[in-house]
């Protein structure tokens, strides 16, 4: 820009320079000096428009310097186009001036030029011309005179007397006269006879007057004629005879102008005051001269010819006549013409004398000899000397050939001017005429118009370029803007493609470790199969082995995840539609927190209300996953207290159930949730039709809380709500991410919502579709009939608040106590008092009135469920064998319920076994163990009746009691292998270690010990191979059945046998390259009693299947030969893919299919998929897993026959 | 008797130092409690096996590097099949060197793909000889009439 404006102004000096920049230039120059300041202002203001903007918003400033330091290349760049744009603009301009500039003005000039050429030929022809009629006239005249005289001697040749020669000379005189009266231009006419007369008439233009001049006749005899004849033919008559003729008196007479007549006496006049008389010296060949001569009596020069008159011999000159014209008018008619036109014309002879000038200065010098004819560079005209002066400066002598110049810029003094020369070639008298013209007189205007034009042109064209400058600048300024914008854009986008790559490293790295991990996973879990099949194993080490296997299988299955995780993240997850109990996954998973919250007294609650729907479609692996990460994040922050875990119908909101409204839930949050319950409503109209039901939860705990600023970005990836978490409590800051992803992909929404007290409430929907048949609907036992009366003796304050007012709800009376005290307390007041006065409550007024009417009737009918806390109990002395000794005394009159803690040792779980005490319940409870303890109860009490009653006495007790025990564990395995992928946490493996144990212990309760044993194993099988349950169970029936009878060992080994054979009979292919894999497989499945062929690539194995049914027809009975072929993915020659495609080819259109299982290194399950594009079956991943192996094979040949 | 036990004893803690040391994983358990009366020479049979496919696996690796311009593909194929076996039978040590093989060969890097070619060959032979002293062990052991453990 600032280049731009320095040229501006250089550009137009530049171009006004033919002329002097007259002020208005300096103006201009003012002016560009002001636009060029205002313009740097202007962008200085533009360069930093945010900086100054900036001390309001600190934030924007960083950014601006941000971006100004990463665009700082591109700023100038910005700056190189603009200027380059700008300079380009001011060329074209330029040009365009230039342009116009020459086209207006050189065309003028030019038609200027030639017009004033022709202008200033003109002017010099003009008088060219009139001395040209001059000369003419001059020559015709002499001519005229001459033809007279000769006629008029040849008549008086001869004169004989005096008398005839006076007479001659009179005729002479007269027709001299009338030639001479008729032209007034001519100056004088001369004769000068041979015998020294002369006759002369002169005009004297100066005065006017015309006189007649003659030599005294006197001296002249007729002899002196012979004389002069003599002296002619002798050639001794010159000029010298006139003037020097001292002897002759000259005469002068003045003559009237006009008529001729004689106005004055004759006077004699000195031979000084001659004029010029033509002599014979000037006809010395006898033909005409001419020259130019000086009079006394004229200022301008005088062309004088003279003709001889010939005898009528013609052979001797008798006179000479002479005409002498003057120079004058031509010198006046030049005047004229200069006075219209201006300037200065002058004619000179050759030799450079002035013959006529177009001043008034004199032509004449006056010399000490005389007048003499004046050069022109001696002129007193100083136009005239200096055009002189330059000509002859420029030329000298040597004029061009035709002696024409013409001249337009000669600069003469100050001025300019144009300067022509003409040459007139007349014979004898060769002439110049220059002509001197001020160039202004006809270029004036011209110039002046032009320099007007250029001074507008330029002034315009700035004017076009400042405008166009600024224009540029602010259109560049905005798409410079928008280039930093671009260009941060771009930086963005290249960042954002940067961390996809890396994400996508990481998934990749991901993968692949989990492959890796998978391995020795793999084979941790197979040793460990090994070593539960081992006979050696005592009872303790059984049970150790077993955890560690469960604790394997869950690490496997945390494996599983993070392949799952990175799912997530590349947005591949897809949510699986199978129906599930919601409830009993929440339940479990209420347990294996509960076991993680043990020592930390924080409290676990699950209150799901009772219109949840109990069996949902959907992904409930990942439902489980949402809600045990939030869970454990609650406990990762919550160190005391309790962590609920709600949920409820959507129509429970609607209809505004007022148990939804209890405890910590105020109104407000109202708020909030009515924005939740919009999103929720929306999304519930949207899916009405699909059968989808709008389920909420919340998940709300009384740990640090999460500050509000923080609400939103907690569920951002890798967003912790405090930094200095990670150091406290670890995590990567994920699980909140996976939730919320996990929650959008469900269709609904998570929200931190506010809460009064310590902690945090989050609150969130998932949209889950119904059953198709509509099954599965809560189905609500009435107990309230039963006449059922609970007395909730427990720890955990919400959680008996929550559970005694749903048993409220559903018609079941209930007492608390939170302590042992209390607990007596109720208890004697309950069985005591009861008796004599009914029913009173100290603790909970609000279930007196209530409690007032049963308790007034007889308590026969009513049954009372104790359920105790066994943490209420003092365990670390004896006494509670005492409190136990207390207790024992109401079992009769009400059954207790045992609440366990994990870690409650066995003997005191023995001790209540011995003290009959059935009901042994783990924590947390939730109101499916409650409804459970009430069922058991309420069987137990039946039978009871039963017992009573005669009718019948047996004893079922126990077995059904038993019956009714297992629902809980068995319950739970189901609920266990549906949840088997769900958990993320690494503690689940403890967990489910612990439940194992939990549920091994509970086992121990049973009275018998073997199906203990074997119902373990059962279930461990189950849980262990996780194939479809059905199969398993049948297997696991299977194996009930056949060691029912036997013994623990017995059973092991029976099973083991069982598994060993399983294969029996079953005929495998088995496509398999490396060497040493195709042994082991080939053994291991040999070891199952399959028979197996083994073959090196995937040609060998197409070949192998197509060779074999030609073979024999053996094929009618077995449609193939093989009922499996295992296939390694690869292979050479022909990979595991090709081989599959292969086999599927050919048995298009048979209707036959062979199991294909992939056989692959590979972990990815993008690997899986390609399996199963190709149309194989399974998959299994080396290193083989043998058990896994097996049910897969099983399943498959199973399914095919 | 007494040097029944010992030997035993010996081939145990040979064993035992075997995992410890990492040159062999549970894969090599596996194997050996497929060994049984009707394959009583399982383990050396694969192992044997093993040995051959090893050694043709590392011939074709050395030419294959050798070669001006490598052939990754054929390169990869080979580690992955040397990787499949030495996982199967349990050398934990070569497997593990031929995970980082193969990212080297992704990589198309033949400074890294020679170095773990010599790492391999190392491991292997150091693997060979391990396990050709263990079998010696145990043909000791069954020798002095024990069995194998």
């Amino acid at each position: 820009m600032k280049e731009m404006e320095d040229r501006i102004p250089s550009s137009a000096s530049a171009e006004s320079s033919p002329t002097p920049v007259p002020p208005m230039g300096s103006n201009l120059t003012s002016v560009f000096k002001r636009i060029t300041r205002r313009l740097a202002s202007f962008r200085k203001s533009n360069l930093s428009p945010r900086g100054q903007r900036s001390p309001r918003v600190d934030v924007e400033q960083e950014e601006f310097q941000y971006a100004s330091t990463t665009c700082l290349s591109s700023y100038y760049s910005v700056f190189v186009a603009r200027l380059t744009i700008m300079v380009m603009l001011a060329i074209l301009i330029g040009m365009l001036t230039i342009l116009t500039w020459h086209f207006t003005k050189d065309y003028t000039t030019k038609s200027i030029n030639s017009l004033a050429y022709d202008l200033r030929y003109e002017l010099l022809q003009r008088p060219i011309l009139r001395m040209w009629n001059i000369l003419n006239a001059t020559v015709e005249i002499t001519t005229a005179q001459v033809k007279l005289s000769e006629y008029v001697i040849r008549r008086y040749d001869n004169p004989i007397n005096q008398a005839q020669q006076v007479e001659l000379y009179q005729v002479m005189k007269d027709v001299t006269w009338a030639l001479f009266a008729s032209r007034k231009a001519l100056n004088a006419i001369t004769i000068n006879y041979k015998n020294g007369f002369v006759q002369a008439f002169h005009r004297d233009h100066s005065s006017n007057n015309t006189f007649y001049i003659y030599s005294d006749l006197v001296n002249y005899s007729i002899s002196g004629t012979h004389d002069a004849y003599v002296m002619s033919s002798r050639g001794d008559w010159n000029d010298e005879s006139i003037h020097g003729n001292l002897s002759a008196i000259w005469y002068r007479q003045p003559l009237d102008p006009i008529t001729g007549e004689r106005i004055g006496k004759p006077r004699p006049i000195p031979p000084d005051e001659l004029i010029n008389i033509a002599g014979p010296s000037q006809v010395p060949d006898g033909t005409a001269s001419w020259h130019v001569s000086v009079s006394k009596f004229t200022d301008s020069p005088l062309l004088s010819a003279a003709l001889p008159i010939w005898d009528a011999s013609n052979e001797n000159i008798v006179a000479v006549v002479g005409v002498t014209t003057a120079f004058y008018s031509v010198s006046q008619l030049m005047k004229e013409l200069v006075e219209f036109h201006s300037g200065h014309i002058y004619l000179t002879s050759p030799e450079g004398y002035l013959l006529a000038t177009s001043t008034n200065t004199p032509l004449l010098m006056n010399t000490t000899s005389g007048r003499k004819l004046m050069m022109a560079i001696d002129s007193e005209d100083p136009v005239i000397r200096q055009g002189a002066q330059w000509l002859q400066r420029v030329y000298g002598n040597k004029f061009p050939p035709d002696h024409e110049v013409h001249v337009e810029n000669a600069r003469l003094g100050h001025k300019q001017y144009y300067i022509d020369s003409f040459f007139l070639n007349l014979k004898r008298l060769p002439m110049f005429g220059v002509i001197i013209m001020p160039r202004s007189y006809i270029m004036g205007k011209v110039d002046e118009r032009a320099f007007k034009t250029l001074v507008i042109l330029i002034s315009a064209s700035v004017c076009i370029l400042v405008v166009g400058c600024v224009c540029i600048f602010i259109l560049t300024n905005g798409v410079s803007k928008e280039m930093k914008l671009r260009a941060e854009l771009i930086n963005q986008l290249d960042a954002r493609r940067r961390a996809e790559a890396s994400s996508n490293y990481k998934s990749q790295f991901l993968a692949n470790m989990s492959h890796e991990l998978r391995t020795p996973m793999a084979a941790v879990i197979g040793l460990l199969d090994i070593l539960i099949c081992d006979d050696g194993l005592n009872n303790e080490q059984f049970a150790t082995v077993t955890q560690i296997r469960k604790c394997s299988t869950a690490l496997l299955r945390l494996l599983n995840n993070i392949l799952d995780l990175s799912k997530v993240e590349s947005g591949k997850l897809v949510l699986e539609e199978t129906e599930f109990d919601l409830g009993r996954e929440l339940e479990g998973l209420v347990d294996m927190f509960t076991v993680q919250c043990i020592n930390r007294n924080v409290e676990t609650v699950l209150d799901l209300s009772d219109d949840m729907p109990k069996l949902v479609v959907g992904d409930s692996a990942r439902v489980v996953q949402i809600f045990a990460n939030l869970i454990s994040n609650s406990i990762k922050f919550t160190t005391s207290g309790h962590i609920i875990l709600r949920g409820w119908c959507e129509t429970s909101i609607t209809s505004d159930d007022g148990e939804k409204k209890s405890l910590e839930r105020k109104d407000s949050r109202s708020t909030i949730k009515a924005r939740l319950k919009q999103h929720g409503n929306q999304a519930k109209r949207a899916c009405k039709k699909e059968n989808k039901v709008t389920l909420w939860f919340e998940v709300d705990d009384t740990g640090c809380g999460i500050d509000p600023s923080k609400w939103e970005t907690v569920f951002e990836s890798f967003e912790q709500a405090d930094p200095s978490t990670t150091r406290t409590h670890g995590g990567t800051g994920l699980g909140l991410c996976i939730v919320r992803t996990l929650v959008n992909k469900m269709g609904g929404a998570i929200k931190v919502v506010p809460k009064n007290g310590p902690g945090t409430l989050m609150r969130l929907y998932l949209l889950l579709r119904m059953p198709v048949d509509g099954a599965g609907q809560h189905c609500q036992t009435e107990f309230a009939e039963n006449n059922l009366a609970v007395l909730l003796a427990l720890n955990g304050r919400v959680g008996r608040l929550i559970m005694s007012q749903w048993l409220q709800k559903i018609g079941v009376f209930t007492w608390e106590a939170s302590e042992w005290n209390e607990l007596t307390l109720i208890l004697q007041e309950l069985f005591h008092a009861k008796k004599s006065k009914p029913g009173f409550d100290v603790h909970s007024s609000q279930n007196v009135v209530q409690r007032a009417k049963p308790n007034a009737k007889d308590m026969k009918n009513w049954f009372f469920v104790i359920v105790v806390d066994l943490g209420l109990l003092d365990l670390s002395t004896e006494i509670w064998k005492e409190q136990l000794n207390f207790l024992d005394k109401y079992s009769e009159k009400a059954k207790f319920a045992w609440i366990l803690d994990h870690d409650t040792s066995n003997a005191i779980k023995m001790e209540l076994q011995g003290r009959g005490h059935q009901l042994l319940i783990n924590k947390p409870l939730y109101k499916a163990k409650m409804i459970q303890i009430l069922e058991a109860v309420i069987k137990e009490r039946n039978h009871e009746l039963h017992k009573r009653s005669p009718n019948a006495p047996r004893t079922v007790t126990d077995g059904n009691l038993h019956e009714c025990l297992e629902i809980d564990p068995i319950h739970f395995d189901a609920a266990s292998s549906d949840e088997s992928d769900m958990s993320e946490i690494a503690s689940l493996s403890s967990v489910m270690g612990l439940q194992f144990e939990e549920k091994h212990k509970e086992r121990i309760t049973n009275p018998h010990p073997d199906g203990r044993v074997k119902d373990c194993l059962i279930e461990f099988t189950q849980i262990q191979t996780r194939v479809r349950k059905c199969e398993k169970e049948e297997q696991g029936e299977q194996i009930l059945t056949t060691s029912c009878a036997k013994d623990e060992d017995c059973s092991c080994s029976g099973k083991v046998e069982n598994e060993k054979k399983s294969l029996q009979g079953l005929r495998i292919l088995l496509a398999e390259d490396t060497p040493v894999l195709q042994r082991v497989a080939t053994i291991m499945l040999e070891k199952m009693g399959a028979t197996v062929v083994a073959v090196g690539d995937g040609v060998q194995a197409v070949d192998a299947l197509k060779c074999m049914p030609n073979a024999d027809d053996s094929r009618r009975k077995s449609p193939s030969p093989y009922d499996l072929i295992l296939m390694d993915c690869q292979m050479p020659k022909m990979d595991g893919y090709e081989a599959t495609k292969a086999i599927r080819k050919s048995e298009s259109g048979t209707g036959l299919h062979i199991p294909i299982v992939a056989l692959t290194a590979h972990a990815m399950s993008s690997d899986e998929a390609k399996c199963l594009e190709v149309g194989m079956d399974a998959y299994l991943t080396k290193p083989i897993d043998s058990k896994l192996m097996v049910a897969t094979i099983l399943q498959l040949t199973k399914r095919m026959s | 008797m007494e040097g029944v036990a010992q030997l035993r004893r010996q081939l145990v803690d040979y064993l035992t130092s075997l995992f410890q040391e990492g040159f062999l994983d549970n894969q090599f358990t596996q194997l050996q409690q497929l060994q049984d009366e009707s394959n009583p020479d399982f383990v050396v049979e694969v192992v044997n096996l093993f040995f051959e496919d090893s050694e043709r696996l590392l011939n074709e690796l050395t030419k294959a590097l050798d070669q001006p311009s490598v052939d990754f593909k054929k390169v990869d194929s080979h580690v992955h099949q040397l990787k499949g076996s030495s996982s199967s039978i349990g050398a934990q040590r070569v497997q593990n060197v031929c995970i980082a093989f193969r990212n080297y060969c992704e990589e198309h890097n033949i400074e890294g793909c020679l170095n773990c070619l010599q790492q391999v060959k190392q491991e292997y032979s150091l693997v060979k000889n391990k396990l050709e002293t263990l079998f010696k062990l145990e043909q000791q052991l069954l020798a002095a009439g024990g069995s194998v453990p």
